[in-house]
């Protein structure tokens, strides 16, 4: 009984999905054309970008960048709180840290040899090449958020790689470039309006050499800001702000 | 290529889902990401595949590990 229900629902889940993707496999409408030839001509000199992917993710569609970045603001918010809370009600029972010192650590069980050798080796690099992205987003494949993530990854490796606690692993030094990279996100939008090009515009004049420097400047601070809110909730999560 | 990444992508995710152990279906999404990152990577979209790879196989199977860690592993039903 409970088999043939199974089957009938299988049966009936793909039925649904063919509905739903055969019109579009089988339409033979014809792709548009007037978007991308728009933007082939007039993209870099609207933006002043230097490559047509970053004119459209800092240039034209900013705000939703702006948008994002406040989502993860926002879920940040919300996973600290609770992770707070939850560290008041259960002080003593399972604080299994990674980055406390060794002595402090009330269990070894999670953390071995392995994890710590290849985690400690691997952080630098990873680190490197986060910023790498980063700062070579206006020319490349990469860009703010990209690099942003993979420098969360990399501080996440280091947590878990190195015994003792750095400035890079502790969640008071992180939050606060956050916030700083925040602030100074709303501003470098804000700066636009002083020279004519409105909210989130570029205030250097595109005919010029240096336009693309603003698009390098968002993406660093985005970068930033990605980077260190995402490594402030993974910390956060092994326990590593109960250390101190 | 393509079309045989599509139906790895679509195998892995199968698996996910009727899996009865969690920390098995962690590890399939994350390889569904670095298939998916590397369909896009063909697909000549390199930004959204190292967006893909760093989200989906980096950040999220830590969270996702983390969580079964303070939750139970095996799904009773």
């Amino acid at each position: 009984m409970k088999r043939t229900l199974f089957i009938i629902k299988i049966t009936f889940t793909l039925l649904v999905l063919a509905l739903a993707i055969f019109p579009v496999i089988l339409s033979s409408h014809p792709w548009p054309e007037a978007s991308r030839d728009y933007l082939y001509e007039h993209a870099l000199t609207d933006t002043g970008a230097v490559n047509t992917v970053s004119s459209i993710y800092l240039g034209y569609r900013a705000m939703d960048t702006l948008g994002e970045t406040l989502v993860l603001l926002v879920s940040i918010t919300g996973t600290m709180g609770i992770l707070i809370n939850l560290g008041r009600e259960s002080e003593e029972e399972e604080a299994v840290s990674f980055s406390l010192a060794p002595e402090k650590r009330p269990t070894n069980a999670q953390r071995t040899h392995l994890l710590e050798v290849v985690s400690s080796k691997l952080g630098p690099v990873v680190l490197l090449f986060g910023f790498y992205v980063m700062l070579y987003g206006h020319i490349s494949p990469g860009g703010g958020f990209q690099g942003g993530v993979i420098v969360a990854s990399a501080i996440v490796f280091l947590a878990l790689g190195t015994e003792t606690q750095t400035k890079l692993t502790n969640t008071n030094v992180l939050g606060r470039i956050e916030a700083l990279s925040f602030l100074v996100l709303i501003v470098a939008a804000t700066s636009g309006v002083f020279f004519e090009s409105g909210f989130f515009g570029n205030p250097i004049k595109s005919g010029s050499s240096l336009s693309a420097n603003f698009i390098i400047l968002l993406n660093i601070i985005i970068g930033l800001k990605v980077g260190t809110s995402i490594a402030v909730m993974c910390i956060a999560m092994m326990g590593g702000r109960r250390g101190h | 290529m393509t079309i045989l990444l599509l139906f790895m992508i679509l195998a892995l995710g199968c698996f996910a889902l009727l899996s009865r152990d969690l920390l098995h279906s962690v590890i399939a999404l994350s390889a569904l990401s670095m298939l998916s990152a590397l369909m896009f990577t063909i697909l000549r979209a390199p930004d959204v595949a190292i967006t893909e790879a760093a989200v989906g196989a980096g950040v999220s199977t830590i969270i996702f590990v983390w969580a079964i860690r303070h939750t139970r592993r095996r799904s009773k039903d």
